[in-house]
């Protein structure tokens, strides 16, 4: 089996604290790979060693064989990005955006294309400030598809966003995932782990405790006695939350 | 290359959509050296001159009205000695009850010690008023003066002033422009985005300082055009030099701003140490004022501030129509600066 991605022993200190302890996992190409973890896990600084932003302390990254440390240049043209904070300069429409950041990778993309991706053809000459900030994690995704990435990392892509808003990531999220694109990505939002991804890691302090597709580990969980106080409920909260404001996607 | 006049292109166009900006660099001067056309530092002017007069006799009044350089107002001599006190009076004239245009009286010249260039000026037009009374009495040969016009070049205020605003905004848009621009560009994580694309870091750098370099040009030509059109300015220089001296300028206050940029982490540290730079040399570098009036121990350091030497190249160059070679000391001084302040900025600017 080849591997897209392939992490081992990775390990970042910030003086006592051990952000990152001697990480490894294996992404096969065309799967979706999610890492889990409270915050504060080292999910973050893990993907920042892997996007060539921050200095691995030691261990090793591949990206389709190159090394990340070796060649950070070759790596970048490879990858498409999502950083958990990142924001666009405020004077560009979003077409103009995507036009300059497919500049930097040497191509001339078709902006109109990839905003029918994120669902922003509507919004193509807006400036970021004006969208919702549903609208901005898309628009975020679309910039990371410029150069038609190999990997595409998404950090926390719906943190802060409410339930309409990241329904609708995920159905961004979902097409992405079926044209057969690669797909690491950071949450702690465990039903969407489990809506999303074919694989998890769940990281704590630093460490990776466990690795496998999301059935696979309820099936183990089960496996070894556990049983949950058991209160049966067709529905929960949400469910009643998005009944009375709808399913439909707003302009969000 | 392409990716160069790309970027190039783009952050222009973010610059043109500011509109801030815009007004920073270009109206808000120009709306100064508007306000300070209002203002009047040219010259003596005239010489306030209070004139009490207890004689019936007004030959000695009717000399002295048509005399351009005298403002004279009449008055009781209670009210013009008050007035005087005020300083609101150079000279207080008083013509005694017995006064004859022929005679040997005694007048009084009440003289205000705070204005003594005004009292001296004064006190010789009004003695010379008094012995014209004596010619006119006896036609006495006298020396003539044949008077000639020549026409000066009478530079204003504005003249001073203009270069001098010029500089002050290639410091203001080169410091705080690029000072704030790009820490904001950093906190917002704009600048972390660029760095996962194999875009190099130089091409950005090198985009952002040419736009700004661009504007700086624009800057240059709009305030000389604004100022020939409708301040009066007699611009008599090479608009070619002026370009030159500012870009060396802007080089230097560019740095400056990249620097400050490098060792803040958020616009409120920007603000006070950007302040702490500018301000004493806007207030020093002879921007509103000429340097003449400073002590000489504030010469050694204002000197050389880069401000004074843009402010001085950019003026020679202006009004006196100074060549290159002419403000060579001022080139040699902003090129000595840049070489520093790039170095410094090298060294502190960072990324994140």
């Amino acid at each position: 089996m080849s591997y897209v991605l392939e992490v081992s022993a990775l390990k970042k200190r910030y003086g006592d604290l051990v952000a990152v302890d001697g990480v490894s996992f294996n992404v096969t190409r065309g799967e979706v790979f999610g890492i889990l973890g409270p915050n504060g896990a080292g999910k973050t600084t893990t993907l920042e060693m892997i996007e060539t932003l921050r200095p691995i302390d030691s261990g090793r990254v591949l990206l389709d064989g190159l090394d990340v440390q070796q060649e950070p240049q070759k790596v970048k043209q490879l990858i498409g990005v999502q950083l958990q904070a990142s924001s666009f300069f405020d004077k560009l429409s979003l077409t103009e955006l995507l036009l300059l950041f497919g500049e930097t990778y040497g191509r001339q993309v078709d902006a109109l294309a990839l905003l029918d991706e994120a669902e922003l053809r509507d919004k193509a000459k807006s400036y970021v400030v004006q969208l919702s900030g549903g609208q901005k994690q898309r628009f975020s995704i679309a910039a990371a598809l410029v150069n038609d990435p190999v990997v595409l990392f998404l950090d926390e892509p719906t943190t802060g966003l409410d339930p309409q808003a990241r329904r609708h990531l995920w159905g961004v999220i979902k097409r992405i995932r079926s044209e057969g694109k690669t797909i690491v990505i950071t949450t702690h939002y465990m039903e969407e782990a489990e809506e999303l991804c074919d694989r998890v890691a769940i990281m704590d302090r630093g460490k990776i405790v466990a690795d496998a597709p999301p059935q696979e580990l309820i099936r183990q969980l089960l496996a070894k006695g556990f049983k949950k106080e058991r209160v049966e409920r067709l529905a929960n909260l949400e469910d009643v939350f998005l009944d009375l404001t709808g399913h439909s996607l707003r302009e969000d | 290359m392409r990716l160069k006049i790309k970027l190039m292109a783009a952050s222009f166009k973010m610059f043109i959509r500011q509109r801030e900006a815009i007004i920073w660099t270009m109206i808000l001067p120009l709306f100064m050296v508007f306000l300070f056309s209002f203002v009047k530092f040219d010259g003596l002017g005239h010489v306030n001159v209070g004139i009490v007069n207890h004689s019936p006799d007004s030959t000695l009044v009717n000399i002295l009205k048509p005399i351009q350089a005298l403002k004279i107002s009449m008055g009781r001599e209670d009210d013009e000695l008050a007035r005087l006190k005020k300083g609101e009076r150079a000279l207080v004239l008083v013509i005694p009850a017995s006064f004859q245009p022929i005679g040997q009286d005694s007048l009084t010249l009440y003289l205000n010690a705070e204005k003594p260039q005004e009292t001296q000026a004064g006190k010789l037009i009004l003695q010379r008023a008094l012995d014209e009374l004596v010619f006119r009495q006896n036609h006495l040969p006298r020396h003539a003066l044949r008077t000639e016009l020549v026409n000066s070049r009478n530079l204003t205020y504005i003249d001073f002033l203009l270069p001098g605003i010029i500089a002050m905004s290639i410091m203001q848009s080169g410091v705080f422009g690029v000072a704030f621009g790009f820490v904001i560009l950093k906190k917002r994580g704009i600048l972390r985005r660029l760095l996962v694309t194999p875009m190099k870091t130089n091409d950005f750098i090198i985009a952002q300082v040419s736009t700004r370099l661009l504007v700086l040009m624009t800057q240059v030509l709009i305030m000389v055009g604004a100022g020939v059109l409708f301040f009066h300015l007699h611009f008599i220089g090479s608009i070619f030099n002026m370009i030159i001296v500012g870009l060396l300028g802007g080089v230097v206050f560019l740095s400056i701003g990249f620097a400050l940029s490098g060792i803040s982490k958020s616009e409120d540290q920007v603000a006070p140490l950007a302040n702490v730079i500018t301000l004493p040399m806007l207030m020093l570098s002879g921007v509103f004022f000429s340097r003449s009036n400073l002590p000489g121990f504030a010469h050694v350091v204002t000197d050389f501030f880069p401000l004074t030497y843009l402010a001085d190249g950019l003026r020679s160059i202006a009004i006196e129509g100074a060549t290159l070679t002419d403000v060579f000391p001022q080139l040699l001084g902003l090129a000595v600066w840049s070489v520093i302040t790039l170095f410094i900025a090298v060294k502190a600017f960072r990324w994140e």
